[in-house]
């Protein structure tokens, strides 16, 4: 058994920064409807971000500095692509979203060149030893953030004033929008703390193994971990990322297609995931 | 207060849902809006709430004011602040969302002190609401919902409220209770009332002035009781019984001329 923990808490590092991304990806899902393909780019451009900042900064402040900014970006991207084509064809958005994703691609690599960067500086090394096991820097600094960012959203989500207005809004925009509700500007704040969300584990993952093109890939896996939790199920993202992240760890060698054969597998039990809703419906 | 002049709406560019409408609605005054299934009536209300865009619709003429300002173009959310709030047709509730969260969505513009104050107020109004307070509004019954959409508009803290079809679907007493609670609120808080109905009977009973639309144009304008003493709004809108199939076609046809 102890032989097998190590396996366990790389999972937990990698699944972190897999419910990150997922969370930034279902939250604008839950509250526009819209499907973001580019939340793989957004970890990019904030990767690539707090890597420009490092260069100047502590790459603790540098994550600092980079996480408004990442912000900013989300609220704009949701501004210039998103909100013009709200009320088409939901297709519409979708395609917009691709297209952006292929233009950041091409953005990130002509702005900063095509090859393999390395942050100049690091995180300190939280990485302890407890019982025979070494838990690495970067898994401590993986869970840190994540877990109470995760949880912190989620509860405000379910608690707080700001959290029942996205709800509501997600649920009908319409009848919000009567009472008063200033949804434009809620809605441009999701997209902004997804981006945020984004770069953070962009961020995480250019501090453990440096800042390429080749990190779309991870964000590639936000679709199954998103899809496994239930694409409309903020919690389900943020445990969907562990699960899949310890899976991955303790099955290597298939981490390609793994992701996905556990979502055909988990949807043909639970077609709205493990933790999507069912729909109220009133005859 | 709410002034609408020769408004016209179309809806895609080509289907005329309002054709030429002008209504008033005085400080402190209740007002029907009476008549038949697409007569325009929804149309109206989301015209004057600013929410025909979101419905594919445009305004092609005409103007809405609302409490002395030019409103016709408004945005939803500036209206409201000005002290309008339209409950929709169809219980545009949240849900998902219990009914406490139903009404911080609503009071979203109340400091929290104030928020508090106002959901003790509606919850010790509609006790029920109290009782199943956290569970899922989806899951209340027809009554309780237009109980909690009336409580989430007054923590809107309106001037004009409009409410658009609050008996759609509800039992024959339910809907005496309803309109019972509109004229209750209303005379309690001061507050103006478009009451938009199809069911004539509930609405004449709590309102000072009736209107009455059909295909998009005002076909009858007048106080409560000239409704009541109308021969053809007393047939064709409050459905006297004596009315034979044959009268009823000739009048359809006489007013399609009008």
């Amino acid at each position: 058994m102890a032989d097998l923990l190590p396996y366990l808490i790389g999972g937990l590092a990698n699944g972190a920064l897999y419910s990150l991304l997922a969370l930034g990806f279902v939250l604008v899902y839950r509250a526009t409807s819209v499907v973001n393909f580019a939340i793989g780019e957004f970890l990019l451009v904030g990767a690539y971000l707090t890597y420009t900042f490092a260069l100047l900064l502590p790459l603790p402040l540098a994550l600092l500095a980079a996480l408004p900014l990442a912000f900013l970006f989300g609220v704009l991207v949701e501004r210039g692509f998103v909100r013009p084509l709200l009320g088409r064809n939901v297709v519409a958005v979708i395609m917009a979203t691709i297209g952006l994703a292929a233009a950041l691609d091409g953005g990130v690599q002509l702005l900063w060149g095509p090859d393999l960067k390395y942050l100049p500086g690091s995180l300190p090394d939280l990485g302890f030893e407890a019982g025979g096991v070494y838990v690495s820097s970067r898994a401590v600094w993986n869970l840190l953030l994540a877990l109470p960012l995760g949880l912190g959203l989620l509860w405000l989500l379910r608690k707080s004033r700001y959290g029942v207005l996205v709800r509501a809004i997600s649920e009908r925009e319409v009848a919000a929008l009567a009472l008063g509700i200033p949804t434009a500007r809620i809605l441009a704040g999701v997209w902004g703390v997804s981006a945020l969300l984004a770069t953070l584990a962009g961020a995480l993952l250019a501090a453990a193994s440096g800042v390429g093109h080749n990190l779309v890939f991870f964000g590639l896996k936000v679709f199954p971990v998103a899809i496994l939790g239930g694409l409309d199920a903020v919690g389900g993202a943020l445990a969907a990322g562990f699960l899949l992240g310890v899976l991955e760890a303790y099955l290597p060698g298939f981490t390609e297609a793994l992701p996905f054969v556990v979502v055909l597998l988990v949807l043909l039990v639970r077609p709205y995931g493990l933790f999507g809703e069912r729909q109220i419906e009133r005859v | 207060m709410l002034s609408v002049e020769n408004l016209k709406v179309v809806y895609r560019g080509v289907i005329l849902a309002l054709d030429g409408v002008s209504l008033e609605v005085g400080e402190g005054e209740a007002v029907a809006l009476l008549g038949p299934n697409g007569a325009g009536k929804s149309s109206l209300v989301r015209t004057i709430a600013g929410l025909l865009p979101k419905f594919e619709g445009r305004v092609l003429d005409g103007k809405v004011r609302l409490f002395g300002r030019e409103a016709t173009h408004l945005d939803p959310v500036g209206i409201s602040r000005l002290g309008l709030t339209a409950i929709l047709e169809g219980r545009p509730l949240f849900r998902y969302l219990t009914p406490v969260e139903n009404l911080m969505a609503a009071g979203h513009r109340l400091p929290p002190k104030a928020l508090k104050e106002g959901m003790e107020e509606v919850f010790a109004r509609f006790p029920r609401l109290y009782e199943r307070r956290h569970e899922q509004a989806g899951y209340l019954s027809g009554g309780e919902q237009q109980m909690l959409l009336l409580g989430m508009a007054l923590l809107t803290r309106p001037r004009l409220l409009v409410v658009d079809e609050p008996s759609l679907g509800l039992a024959p007493k339910l809907v005496g209770e309803v309109m019972q609670t509109l004229d209750a609120l209303r005379r309690e808080k001061g507050l103006s009332l478009l009451l938009v109905e199809q069911n004539a009977r509930a609405a004449l009973g709590v309102v000072d002035r009736v209107y009455v639309l059909e295909r998009g144009r005002v076909v009858f304008e007048g106080s409560a009781k000239e409704a009541m003493e109308d021969q053809d709004v007393m047939e064709f809108y409050l459905g006297k019984e004596e009315v034979g199939f044959r009268q009823a076609r000739r009048y359809r046809r006489r007013k399609r001329w009008v």
